[in-house]
């Protein structure tokens, strides 16, 4: 019963956003867009309860239910469940953008009745489209009739982890979020308002959503080190691309608003980038849910769901593009800056992002081109092109960060703070070799690159307007610009984190009997036994590792899982967690009695990663609420 | 010349919605992951021995038969070795090899200096044929009655133990029907 209450909050919210969308374009009077708002989220709010309602009362006449929960999984991740297959993370899709829209209407003031209006028609549209798509060919409330089963299929085991729960509702929430700076482009370039109020509208919300797409995909990758036992954070899978894509144009976007807020350039650049990155999202998930892409995160191939997707996309992308074409800005605009410039500057950081984005969708892309033209043939593009190709970006795209905030609208004076910044930068490397040097003891050239690149960064972002004689204009400048500070710095760690553990990572595999004691590094390490063990849903096998490093002794456990409703095995890595460093151990395949193989990593920096992704994050943040409080 | 500048935009995404809409009709006509009690997929990959040799469907014929998912770089697969030469050895039925993701001049020399247990191998570089069959590593064995239909399968490594366990009652199946 109650999920038919919830297909019917699905339909009735389908007819509200189709007759809303279509009259808010229609009407150039004041509408009440902000009650139809709250009315459309609370019947998206209703639907999505209900289906978690299913999930917890164990209801598995409902399909969904039946294919992705259990009499027997804890009743945390049934609540999980609800959006750890397709159906349901749509659902949680379309509320995320209810609740932007929502959000919007509530906070902006900017802009005129038929600004919001549109802003208004073209959320309610998308949502439209996306409810289309969910009733007709996703529902998560069709039932099995007459017969349900008396049990259900079972949760897929490796996503019944912590960090799986909240890592898709935060991405989803990123990457529905790119659709206000769609609409937000849509509405400037059908309205008449100036640039600088719709690039201070977009502003805020462009933030936020880049915001939780770092910590989304930061989760991501956290999840798979972790959880995959291959003790890799970022696999250049066709997915992680899929978001990773979005990230950079949505970085660009942010950026080159900035440009059109203050100095009214790069008008066209803007609305542009706003239609690329909401293109890039929805693309994303078109390769994601029509299964072309096989992946380790693919969800159940449906060509029809295919089809309406890439439907979905044309229709927005392309009549987006088309009003691009003809209602652009033509006016003339001064280009009055030099190459000295933050201007300038901001215009190299677009041009590297955005070219890097098309690279990485390129490579993604090339294996079903080459398929497509060599009838059949397939290759593969892995880790091998895109670090070729994210070296020099992130080289050159460093090397700007450095200065980039050194430098003044339209023309910097001079360029005394080169020796400044070189002299900190130089201090740093030297602080951050040293430090090196004592953990590893020997040095890599390749590490020397980050290492400068990482003091750059930091010199850069903290110190170019610092001074004793003033310490408390500085804190001052601190507090005011915090968020820029805090996420210029985060990518300053994550550049440091990624460079070190690429160049210092340490494995070996091999087979142990328990007793054995062998040496890894100046670690000594003893396979004390295997242990059977009992868990809620699945049964493990989990050996008992004792590591002796120099002068502390401590136990991990790494465990082969078998969950007994589906049958699928998974590994739970053992991981001893250090600032500088991780000490990773998995469980590889059995052999005679309680022989395993084994696989010991050693992983430094590799917590500096996320806590950069994660200052990225904060950083972004703080500023967007700074901004929206500032707007209204 | 303006017009046109700003309509490449909407051109560019129109390529890329069209080659989009191809993939899909491509891909559509490829097989989902097979499961136990379904035919064994199409393919058509090299032979690992013989990479102009194209091997389909129609060449996995002496069956009752094992399918094996075996490569270089797994030491499991090196285990189950002497295992799958003695069923070879025993002529107790077929085994055809899926070499998987792996260097062929490495699995070459791995097959002359341990000896090969296999009919053929297909050589499979891209893991190709194995999302077709649901692989999740290697080793991996998937049993093929003398229909053509999977009957069982088993993930890790292959020893006198689990052949008695899953796989030698389909194979006295088969025998008692004939």
């Amino acid at each position: 019963m109650i999920a038919e209450l919830g297909h019917i909050f699905l339909i009735s919210s389908l007819v509200l956003s189709l007759s809303g969308g279509i009259s808010a374009f229609f009407l150039k009077k004041e509408l009440p867009i902000q009650k139809f708002a709250l009315l459309m989220t609370l019947l998206v709010t209703g639907a999505f309860f209900a289906l978690i309602y299913s999930f917890v009362i164990d209801d598995f006449s409902v399909a969904y239910v039946a294919q992705n929960s259990n009499i027997n999984l804890p009743i945390y991740y049934k609540f999980a469940a609800t959006w750890g297959a397709h159906e349901g993370s749509l659902i949680l899709w379309i509320l995320s953008m209810n609740l932007w829209l929502l959000a919007f209407l509530s906070f902006n003031k900017s802009g005129s009745i038929n600004f919001s209006n549109i802003v208004f028609g073209v959320c309610s549209l998308v949502i439209f489209s996306f409810l289309l798509f969910t009733i007709f060919t996703s529902n998560p409330f069709e039932r099995i009739l007459p017969v349900p089963p008396l049990n259900g299929a079972d949760l897929n085991p490796s996503l019944q982890d912590f960090a799986f729960t909240v890592h898709p509702p935060l991405l989803y929430f990123g990457y529905s979020g790119l659709l206000l700076p769609f609409a937000i482009s849509i509405a400037a370039m059908l309205s008449s308002v100036p640039n600088r109020d719709w690039a201070s509208a977009s502003r805020p919300w462009t933030l936020l959503a880049g915001s939780f797409l770092t910590v989304g995909i930061g989760l991501g990758s956290w999840w798979a080190y972790y959880e995959l036992g291959w003790g890799g954070w970022w696999f250049w899978d066709p997915v992680e691309n899929a978001a990773f894509i979005p990230w950079l144009l949505t970085v660009a976007l942010v950026h080159s608003l900035i440009v059109t807020e203050n100095r009214n350039l790069f008008i066209n650049w803007s609305l542009l980038l706003s239609i690329f990155a909401f293109a890039a999202s929805l693309l994303g998930t078109f390769l994601v849910r029509s299964g072309i892409l096989t992946s380790v995160h693919a969800f159940a191939l449906d060509p029809e769901r295919g089809l309406f997707l890439l439907g979905i996309f044309s229709f927005f992308v392309l009549g987006g593009l088309i009003i691009f074409a003809f209602k652009n800005s033509t006016k003339n605009q001064s280009s009055d800056y030099s190459i000295n410039s933050k201007e300038f500057g901001l215009l190299l950081n677009n041009l590297l992002l955005v070219v890097l984005a098309v690279s990485i969708l390129f490579g993604t892309l090339y294996p079903l081109i080459y398929e497509a033209y060599t009838g059949g043939k397939q290759i593969s593009v892995g880790a091998p092109y895109f670090e070729f190709i994210i070296f020099p970006f992130s080289l050159m795209l460093g090397l700007l960060q450095g200065i980039a905030l050194y430098l003044s609208w339209g023309s910097t004076k001079s360029f005394n703070f080169l020796g400044k910044l070189i002299i900190e930068s130089l201090s740093i490397f030297l602080l951050t070799l040293i430090l090196l040097f004592v953990l590893f003891e020997d040095l890599i050239p390749a590490s020397f690159i980050t290492i400068f690149i990482f003091a750059w960064l930091i010199s850069g972002s903290i110190f170019f307007n610092f001074s004793f004689r003033s310490l408390e204009k500085y804190l001052d400048f601190i507090n005011r610009r915090i968020g820029v500070l805090l996420s210029h710095v985060g990518m300053a760690i994550l550049v440091l984190g990624v460079g070190v553990v690429s160049s210092y990572s340490n494995e070996k595999e091999l087979i142990l009997d328990p007793g054995d004691k062998i040496k890894f590094h100046n670690k000594d390490i003893e396979f004390l036994g295997i242990r059977d063990v009992k868990g809620p849903n699945y049964i493990s096998k989990a050996a008992e590792i004792r590591v002796i490093d120099d002068n502390r002794s401590f136990e991990l456990q790494t465990e082969k899982r078998t969950y007994f409703p589906s049958g699928q095995v998974t590994t739970e890595a053992g991981i001893e967690t250090g600032i500088f460093g991780d000490f990773y151990v998995s469980m590889g395949d059995n052999f005679n009695g309680d022989s395993w193989s084994f696989k010991l990593q050693s992983k430094p920096f590799i917590r500096w990663i996320w806590f950069g992704a994660l200052l990225i994050t904060l950083g972004t943040f703080v500023s967007s609420i700074n901004m929206v409080r500032r707007l209204s | 010349m303006r017009r046109f500048l700003n309509l490449t935009p909407f051109i560019a995404f129109g390529i890329l919605v069209v080659l989009l809409y191809s993939f899909l009709n491509q891909e559509n006509e490829e097989l989902e992951s097979v499961l136990v009690d379904q035919s064994v997929p199409e393919f058509q990959l090299p032979e690992l021995e013989d990479p102009e040799n194209l091997i389909s469907k129609s060449n996995i014929n002496n069956l009752p038969a094992l399918i094996n998912v075996w490569a270089t770089w797994c030491i499991a697969c090196r285990v189950e070795h002497p295992f799958l030469m003695q069923l070879k050895n025993e002529s107790i039925l077929t085994v055809y090899g899926l070499n998987y993701k792996d260097d062929r001049q490495k699995a070459l020399n791995l097959l002359e200096r341990d000896g090969n247990p296999f009919e053929f191998s297909i050589f499979d570089e891209y893991g190709k044929l194995a999302i077709d069959l649901g692989v999740y590593g290697a080793p991996e064995t998937f049993f093929v009655d003398k229909t053509g239909i999977i009957r069982e399968r088993h993930v890790g490594v292959l020893n006198d133990k689990v052949w008695k366990d899953k796989f030698e009652k389909f194979l006295k199946e088969d025998n008692e029907d004939k």
